[in-house]
């Protein structure tokens, strides 16, 4: 028994050092791959890799996928000292946190987009919100087709409207954007607040919430993101998008190198070029908005009603927006 | 017992530095950082609390649910263990509920949730074998299930294990005293069980209340104190003052339970001696508790079914047809051996220092006479109470610029910090029953201390020694609370990197890796099992 014992020790010891030696060669091997952090959705995510691999980078970074709340938390608290060397993440949050930190490096390469950009990032993405409607349920439960937000605050659509919430959601500012840009903050408080009664349980903290609740025709109609409904309705389910008069907003989703002044932010740096220059092909399929030069979109990808919000977007701007919806929330 | 020796000072000022600089010490600055604020120290933080109506919500709903999760628990554990000890169920039926009760203590509590919304959602395995929605498990209802189904384990070991210190003879004296089935019921089994009622409640709760895995995977429209904190700390607007009175928050009820605790221990009771006496037949009571346990230990485990189910199907629960792709898909992705890899590497580390801190604390306590060794036992008293989440958010305070920051150390050490009570008093049971004067015999033949323990003492407790590597190694494999605000990219293990998948939704991934740390579990628990019996046969 005694044998048994120290059998199990000097195994455990030797497993141990074993798995300790290849981690601390790993661990060394580690230091030099570059991290990357991103907000991005799946077929991001997916698109990226592609290019990264196609670029001859496999095996040179790790790639960790956070939520957009959690990333910008980290962005705002951390500053240069994030694990992370490359990001890609909310414009307004790295403009955010370049300010508080001053934590992102110059690009060193060239862009041609269509809108100027600051140049310590560049935009990779762009998602535009619109809201849309399952028609079958429309006509079965005798609704009029909506066109614009304020009819889903409507009585008769009560429970049966899906939105996200912008305490989790950046999906879920584009709906407070179009609110505030088109009432204005006093009526847009009384549109909000019945937008949120008429939701009731299907205030979603997913921008994808709202259109699985509308594919699974728990709801009637919702607001999110377009080219989701665009996809959806392609697919031949009983999906529309109706392009709301209060207009379609968006929010751009960019590419920044964290200045660490060393050779993994120099590897860094050729990485954003490679998923700038390979990536955009993929990622304008499933996020259709023209960002740089030569970029072409179909007719149906163009939205009704593009605008901007009259002031910068800014992580101050959001945390207002913010309180507008909680107020709008539990005011009466 | 021995004279003091050197070496024993010196492996216990190690012992009690460790214990200081990472226990105590975030602990600390937990409590300063709680009180502290823009214009100095305070209590504005406790104030500003009480005026966020979501974190009354969260108390609340932590408070309900947990309790209503501690209540069915100790009655389902109750039951069982009243079955295996107290009726003439058939026996392998017996060992057969014994071992199921425990599966769930080897997954992360993360993956309950998503087991429960795969088999209770619209479009979940058990919904559809029963035709309809039964409830729903977004809130109340689903925190509750999985609760109750991540604390009937330890509920039932404990009330299994002070089921064997009754005396069941006094079973057959009430009855043949002409008592009637309640009160023979109230006085030979109620009575000498009523601490430890109390304390499978209390542990129910404590460990429901500071549970983050569940809610995380559930929790969604419904707040609860855990995922509040997570949301302070890791938000889009992080507040760390904040968090830091959450978790002291967190910390109170955590404390007043372990206080109960012992103050329950006084209402045990122990007989002078057991004798095993045969229980008279009774045909009714055994159906009824066999079909009560079964059904109790079946409804636990039908829930996970769908766990080994989904991964092997095309599109569950849509396409049923039989495939192997996202199982060759998990383990083709780098990325998942690594963090596979990664949390072996974690789980064996916390094995081996675990133990070898654990032991040697209880050596010392119980085997020597060393001045102040009682501190151990406060030591081990503070490890107990501090709920993981709590203790990695004082890590992530205290350790945040350091260059601990983001290693594999710091999810050793708050693995060891954390897991340390258990073990520990596994030891000093063990080593407490030795006769006390091995060491002087040894010394008097001309053995060193380190050689009589090694040659005496630890052979004799090997069970023992194998059975705390085993609850560390688990316990690490599992953990989600004490590390997901310690863990980063590349110290990523697999039960953070479930976290990661769920952000996209990925089930069929999140099954696929509950499934490897689920085997993985099982073999060291089988291999530890197996190494125990072989011992003890000899």
């Amino acid at each position: 028994m005694k044998k048994t014992l120290k059998c199990v020790l000097l195994t455990l010891l030797t497993i141990s050092l074993a798995i300790a030696a290849t981690g601390c060669g790993k661990s060394e091997a580690d230091a030099k791959k570059v991290v990357i952090y991103t907000n991005g959705d799946e077929e991001a995510v997916q698109a990226m890799k592609t290019s990264l691999t196609n670029s001859g980078f496999e095996g040179q970074y790790v790639l960790h996928s956070l939520g957009t709340s959690e990333l910008g938390g980290k962005l705002l608290a951390e500053g240069k000292n994030i694990e992370a060397d490359l990001i890609t993440m909310s414009s307004y949050f790295i403009e955010s946190s370049q300010n508080k930190h001053a934590m992102f490096k110059e690009l060193s390469f060239e862009t041609d987009a269509l809108e100027t950009h600051p140049s310590f990032y560049a935009p990779i993405l762009s998602i535009t919100g619109t809201t849309f409607v399952n028609t079958e349920l429309l006509e079965q439960k005798g609704l009029p087709r909506p066109t614009s937000i304020a009819d889903l605050t409507k009585p008769e659509f009560k429970g049966l409207v899906s939105i996200p919430d912008i305490m989790h959601s950046s999906t879920g500012w584009l709906l407070i954007q179009a609110i505030i840009s088109e009432y204005g903050e006093e009526s847009g408080k009384a549109i909000l607040h019945d937008l949120i009664t008429n939701a009731g349980p299907h205030l979603e903290s997913s921008g994808s919430g709202p259109i699985k609740k509308i594919q699974a025709g728990e709801v009637a109609a919702g607001f999110g993101l377009r080219h989701q409904a665009v996809a959806a309705r392609a697919t031949g389910i009983p999906i529309d998008f109706v392009d709301p008069i209060e207009g379609n907003f968006s929010l751009t989703e960019s590419i920044a190198v964290v200045n660490k002044d060393n050779e993994t932010t120099d590897l860094a740096m050729k990485m954003a070029e490679a998923i700038l220059k390979g990536a955009r092909k993929d990622l304008i399929v499933n996020y259709p908005v023209a960002l740089y030069k030569g970029e072409t979109i179909d007719q149906v990808d163009k939205p009704a009603y593009p605008k901007g919000f009259a002031k910068p977007l800014t992580v101050e701007l959001l945390q207002e927006h913010q309180q507008f919806f909680n107020t709008s929330k539990s005011g009466n | 017992m021995p004279n003091v020796k050197p070496e024993m000072r010196v492996i216990f000022v190690v012992i009690l530095s460790l214990f200081a600089a990472f226990l105590f010490l975030p602990l600390l600055i937990l409590f300063a950082r709680s009180f502290e604020d823009e214009q100095g120290i305070s209590i504005a933080n406790y104030m500003s609390i009480w005026s966020d109506r979501n974190m009354i919500e969260a108390s609340f709903n932590s408070l309900k649910v947990s309790a209503a999760a501690a209540f069915i628990s100790t009655i389902l554990g109750f039951m069982l263990a009243y079955a295996i000890h107290c009726t003439n169920m058939y026996r392998p039926l017996k060992s057969v509920l014994k071992t199921a009760i425990v599966v769930p203590m080897l997954l992360p509590t993360i993956t309950y949730g998503f087991a429960i919304i795969y088999s209770l959602g619209n479009q979940g395995l058990l919904t559809k074998l029963a035709g309809r929605s039964l409830f729903d498990i977004y809130g109340f209802n689903g925190l509750l299930i999985g609760y109750v189904i991540y604390t009937l384990p330890s509920a039932f070991l404990l009330l299994h294990n002070a089921f064997q210190s009754v005396d069941k003879k006094f079973i057959i004296v009430s009855k043949l005293m002409g008592d009637g089935t309640l009160r023979s019921f109230a006085n030979t089994i109620l009575r000498p069980l009523i601490g430890t009622l109390g304390g499978a409640f209390v542990l129910s709760f404590i460990l429901s209340f500071t549970d983050f895995g569940i809610p995380a995977s559930l929790g969604g429209a419904y707040p609860v104190v855990a995922t509040q904190l997570y949301q302070v700390m890791l938000g889009s607007i992080p507040d760390f003052n904040q968090g830091a009175v959450i978790a002291v928050l967190m910390l109170v009820p955590a404390m007043f339970g372990i206080w109960l605790l012992k103050r329950l221990e006084r209402l045990n009771f122990h007989y002078d001696k057991l004798a095993d006496t045969e229980l008279p037949r009774h045909r009714i009571r055994d159906a009824a508790f066999g079909f009560i346990s079964i059904a109790t230990v079946l409804g636990m485990l039908s829930v996970f079914a769908v766990m080994f189910i989904a991964p092997w199907l095309t599109a569950f629960p849509y396409d049923l047809t039989f495939t192997l792709k996202h199982v060759i898909s998990t383990f083709q992705s780098s990325d998942l051996t690594r963090v596979y890899v990664n949390s072996l590497f974690v789980a064996l580390l916390t094995a081996l220092f675990g133990t070898l801190i654990a032991y040697s604390a209880a050596i010392l306590n119980v085997r020597t006479s060393l001045m102040g060794r009682s501190a151990l036992d406060i030591v081990s008293m503070i490890s107990n109470t501090v709920p993981g989440m709590v203790l990695g958010i004082s890590y992530l305070l205290l350790f945040n610029g350091s260059s601990l920051k983001g290693t594999f150390a710091i999810l050793v050490i708050c693995n060891m910090m954390h897991f340390f009570t258990t073990p520990y008093l596994m030891a000093k049971n063990a080593l407490s029953r030795m006769n006390p004067s091995w060491e002087t015999t040894g010394e008097l033949l001309g053995d060193s201390w380190f050689n009589t323990v090694w040659r005496v003492i630890l052979p004799n407790s090997a069970s023992t020694v194998i059975e705390m590597a085993s609850y560390f190694f688990i316990n690490a494999m599992v953990t989600v609370s004490g590390i997901i605000f310690l863990v980063s990219a590349q110290t990523s293990v697999v039960a953070s990197k479930i976290k990661e998948l769920q952000h996209f939704g990925k089930f069929n991934e999140i099954f696929v890796i509950s499934l490897l740390i689920f085997f993985t579990n099982l073999i060291i628990k089988l291999l530890c099992d197996y190494l125990q019996k072989r011992r003890t046969v000899n």
